[in-house]
């Protein structure tokens, strides 16, 4: 027993010392040569497989992209989803999540987050000429969202009489709500406005309601390195001076684009 | 209908972005079950044996562990070792290697309960006799025991194998790009013929499933011509 309780000891030693001595973000990367990002890989058009070429493209890809590039070191895309982005991120599985996640304070104390990069807000994608017209009509029905997802835990303070279904991705969410399973899918705009334009008949669904919240989306990264979100701020801010940040947005949000949205809010930017 | 969506990314489903990027659909899923297969086999074997031991220090730890593993969902076995195993150790396991590990863990609980059956159920006299012959517990076990019993077993051995196979798609929620999630990848993206993805999905384990099955098959047809025993 006595030996077992001192192999134990020395097991736990070794975990501790077997620990990474804590290094900047920023050298870690460089020193790796890859700046590996968590993003997603089924929601258009912020991130999603490309059907020719099978690889990620999208919205936040491109952002991830520009900052390894700035970094000077390749650019690895690893999958993540609304419930696993935050833990793959503080155990250093991905050096960042851009994953259409939504800055709150209630994260502040898992992860840090950069400034705005994209802002929307949560509404409701309901069937055209339905019974639901704002969040009011959704008392006593069912709402589809996503798990470990904002917009499920502001629709029930809304309308705390609705129902909320939760499932893995937004687009199962919608397919719920094309098959009458629920009444409507609640997220971000930015998210509605890609799952419509992607049905064969977008024009049989409506983004109906006031704002829900305000849903400004910031980029997860690990707490207490400043020095890295700085770099990540001034980089962002960079993009959006230089007209860089304008230009993947119209490329994926633009006029010309089916997920077309105006910009119409601006970065914060320091002086 | 929208099969054209299917056969344009038929490609996809079986073998992901290769070669221009990672490997992925079928293929990988195939590539984990082996891995599972194989991995769990051997740790089934070990874990099972000991547990027949009389030992207690053997025959303790391994009762534990297959209670314990037994009565835990596998979902939760592959987010434990997902996101407990890189707290313990201390370093991290790319996605695709700690779902393999957490399968293997998984189904070697089950490989070691059917071990154990099958040794009980040989008739007590065949340890006793390879015991007569001089051969120590050991010895009798592995050149005695053993290779009848676990020609006994390959039926259950291939239950178990084939639901390994069928749980890689478990896989999908740390983000393992295997067969289930390439599916949703494309379904979602396309919206339109999640009927259609999914049956194809589903034939495609079926028919790795079946192929799988008719494989033990005439394993077991080949290996009974030497045992004449059970005959």
């Amino acid at each position: 027993m006595k030996r077992l309780a001192k192999a134990l000891v020395a097991l736990m030693i070794l975990t501790l010392a077997a620990a990474p001595a804590f290094a900047g973000k920023l050298e870690d990367i460089k020193a790796k040569g890859v700046f590996t990002a968590g993003v997603k890989d089924s929601q258009q058009p912020f991130g999603f497989v490309d059907e020719k070429t099978k690889q990620i493209v999208g919205f936040e890809i491109d952002i991830m992209q520009y900052i390894a590039d700035k970094l000077g070191v390749k650019l690895a895309l690893k999958p993540v989803t609304s419930s696993t982005r935050i833990g793959m991120l503080t155990q250093g599985d991905v050096d960042i999540v851009a994953a259409t996640m939504t800055h709150k304070k209630d994260r502040e104390g898992q992860v840090d987050f950069s400034i705005t990069y994209f802002m929307t807000g949560q509404r409701l994608l309901v069937k055209k000429d339905g019974p639901i017209k704002s969040v009011k009509d959704l008392a006593g029905k069912k709402v589809g969202s996503v798990k470990g997802s904002t917009s499920e835990q502001n629709v029930k303070k809304a309308e705390p009489t609705t129902t909320v279904v939760s499932f893995e991705t937004y687009p199962e969410a919608f397919l719920a709500l094309k098959q009458g399973k629920v009444e409507a899918v609640t997220t971000d705009e930015a998210i509605l406005v890609g799952i419509k334009y992607a049905d064969d008949k977008p024009e049989a669904w409506d983004i109906v309601g006031d704002y829900i919240s305000p849903e400004p989306y910031g980029l997860g990264v690990v707490e207490n390195d400043s020095k890295y979100r700085d770099f990540i701020n001034l980089t962002l801010m960079e993009m959006w001076e230089s007209g860089a940040y304008k230009k993947i947005y119209d490329k994926w949000f633009g006029k010309d684009t089916k997920n077309y949205i105006p910009l119409t809010w601006t970065m914060e930017l320091w002086p | 209908m929208h099969w054209d969506i299917v056969w344009n990314n038929l490609d996809y489903f079986l073998w992901g972005a290769y070669p221009n990027g990672p490997l992925g659909g079928l293929a990988m899923s195939i590539l984990m079950a082996l891995a599972g297969i194989f991995g769990a086999f051997w740790l089934g074997l070990v874990v099972g044996v000991c547990r027949l031991s009389s030992r207690k220090w053997l025959n303790m730890p391994s009762l534990v562990y297959i209670e314990v593993i037994r009565g835990t969902p596998l979902l939760m076995v592959i987010f434990w070792f997902f996101f407990l195993a890189p707290a313990v150790f201390g370093f991290n396991l790319p996605d695709w290697q700690s779902a393999i590990i957490a399968l293997i863990v998984f189904t070697s609980a089950y490989i070691a309960e059917i071990v154990r059956a099958g040794v009980l159920s040989l008739p007590k006299g065949q340890m006793e006799a390879a015991r007569g012959t001089g051969l120590s517990h050991t010895q009798a076990m592995i050149h005695v025991i053993l290779p009848q019993a676990l020609q006994n077993m390959i039926p259950s051995f291939v239950n178990q194998f084939v639901s390994l196979t069928k749980d890689t798609s478990l896989a999908y929620i740390i983000g393992v790009n295997e067969l289930t999630k390439t599916a949703t990848q494309v379904n979602n993206r396309t919206m339109k013929a999640p009927f259609e993805i999914f049956i194809t999905i589903a034939v495609l384990y079926f028919v790795v499933c079946f192929v799988l099955t008719e494989f033990s098959r005439r394993l077991e047809a080949r290996t009974n011509r030497y045992q004449a025993r059970n005959r």
